[in-house]
């Protein structure tokens, strides 16, 4: 079964696994391309300056392809009604397991890839006196970036439009609540501790904050 | 007689003005069960009911002899169906579809499946989003026999489709049956084409069962009778009279049901003529009961 729910998935998803797999094994080796020949102070900061640059797409890349795939993972279902996936003779949450894993099966490759370039990347690259390659702990955090957006959207895109309506209405209620406080004068912010709330630990986003770093000191 | 599908005061409500009340079905085990019903009565809402897709408010449901919701994957293991809609994934080929269904059912025949296959002449590479209504409509009963069921449930499994692709479904699923004593349940509208395949019907509109007999009884017991001088009804007669029109004079034409013919005696009786009893086809038949059940209880 695992096969055949891998296999489905594989066909809807694999031009985005293709690209991402491209992208993940291409970013460890873009950003270091400046540490080529000998290196002082100046073209230390440049290349810690180049790998940060190029560190804040970790995050991007691992939200773009997890956010795919989760969606495109229940599409099909979504369109047909679900009748097809009720119909088979199997529980509806052994169902939604194997559609997660097979998710997440997939998103393995554009992991190894970030792993794999990160290797490729700091062989070949001059790093200075001081600063060490983390291409193992960069792909273990990507790997989990992609893991926590990929379980968070799956949840969602598992709902129904009915649920997406009134997790969309309540975020506009807030919005609505806040800007029509702040015309009267009140100081809320609402929005901004919601966010905050996702985003800094123990929030699941915090995970796709702060640096993003294939070497550093 | 021992009871493929058993549902007994069922409740379910959609919105504000669709409910199914009180419903009670029974299936033979080894029949096939026409659903007849106009569109919008109920039929697939109870269909996605017995197999587990929709929630009932209260009431049982057994199929095949495991409760539904609780039983339900071991239920839709024995069971092949296919729905009003094409469900299948678009995207995937007919073969592909082959293997994704094939790995949910460990009953899969795959040489009857590759037989159906040649026989419905459908093209294994092809998209399914490229096969026309017909190539969908075989499709769909292919991946429904193919699993070898003890039970087809089968949703207006004809609708749309040509004459000649109806005829290769429904002589698929007639064979399916001749060879393994299976029980269909189909559900329509077309009443001429159940009536010729099916030994039990059930009447559903406005969500309520309006009747449950076998087919015989349902042709037989319907019929149209010329009466002249007919009494009041007191409610003592020994049919269902389902409707009653005067034509001119004293002569009037009823509909009744469960007509047997030494009930004709019992004119006599009440000092009426019985001139004539005329048979109605099934059609006939499911339209005066119909007209019968939407007239306004006084």
């Amino acid at each position: 079964m695992f096969r055949a729910i891998l296999y489905t998935q594989w066909k809807w998803s694999r031009l985005v696994i293709l690209l991402a797999t491209l992208a993940g094994f291409g970013l460890p080796l873009l950003s270091v391309q400046g540490a080529r020949g000998p290196v002082g102070y100046w073209e230390t900061r440049q290349l810690l300056g180049a790998v940060q640059g190029w560190g804040v797409l970790y995050p991007v890349l691992a939200t773009a392809v997890a956010l795919i795939v989760a969606m495109v993972a229940w599409a099909p279902d979504h369109r047909g009604r679900h009748v097809y996936a009720l119909s088979l003779p199997l529980p509806r949450w052994h169902y939604a397991l194997l559609r997660f894993a097979a998710g997440a099966t997939l998103l393995a490759a554009p992991v190894v890839a970030v792993w794999l370039g990160g290797i490729l990347a700091t062989s070949m690259a001059a790093i200075p006196t001081g600063l060490h390659a983390y291409p193992t702990m960069l792909a273990v955090r990507f790997g989990l970036a992609v893991l926590v957006v990929y379980a968070i959207f799956f949840a969602i895109s598992a709902g129904t439009v009915r649920t997406a309506g009134y997790f969309l209405g309540a975020l506009f209620l807030v919005v609505a609540f806040e800007a029509i406080a702040n015309a009267a004068g009140a100081e809320i912010h609402l929005f901004e501790k919601m966010m905050l709330l996702l985003i800094v630990w123990p929030g699941p986003f915090d995970v796709l904050t702060g640096r993003w770093m294939l070497i550093d000191v | 007689m021992s009871s493929a599908i058993e549902i007994r005061d069922l409740h379910y409500r959609a919105g504000k003005t669709f409910e199914i009340r009180d419903l009670a079905l029974n299936v033979p085990t080894g029949s096939m069960y026409g659903f007849l019903g106009p569109n919008g009565s109920g039929k697939t809402t109870t269909i996605r009911l017995l197999l587990g897709l929709l929630r009932p408010l209260h009431g049982t449901i057994t199929v095949l002899g495991g409760s539904i919701p609780r039983e339900g994957p071991r239920v839709l293991a024995r069971t092949g169906y296919v729905p009003e809609q094409p469900h299948l994934y678009p995207s995937l080929t007919v073969d592909e579809a082959f293997r994704f269904h094939s790995a949910f059912y460990p009953t899969w025949d795959w040489k009857w499946a590759d037989e159906l296959l040649m026989q419905f002449q459908l093209d294994r590479g092809r998209l399914l989003s490229r096969l026309s209504k017909g190539e969908m409509g075989k499709l769909e009963m292919l991946l429904a026999l193919a699993q070898r069921p003890e039970l087809l449930v089968l949703d207006e499994p004809t609708d749309g489709l040509d004459p000649v692709v109806r005829r290769d479904v429904l002589t698929a699923v007639l064979e399916y049956v001749s060879q393994q004593n299976a029980t269909v349940f189909i559900s329509s509208h077309l009443v001429h084409e159940l009536e010729r395949i099916c030994d039990w019907v059930g009447v559903m509109d406005r969500g309520r069962l309006v009747a449950e007999l076998p087919m015989h009884s349902f042709k037989n017991g319907i019929k149209r009778l010329r009466v002249v001088n007919a009494p009041a009804l007191s409610g003592d007669t020994p049919f269902v009279v389902l409707s009653r029109e005067t034509n001119d004079g004293s002569a009037e034409t009823w509909v009744v049901r469960g007509w047997q013919p030494t009930m004709s005696q019992w004119f006599s009786g009440v000092g009426a003529t019985l001139k004539e009893v005329i048979d109605l086809d099934l059609e006939e038949g499911f339209v005066e009961l119909l007209r019968t059940f939407r007239v306004p209880q006084a």
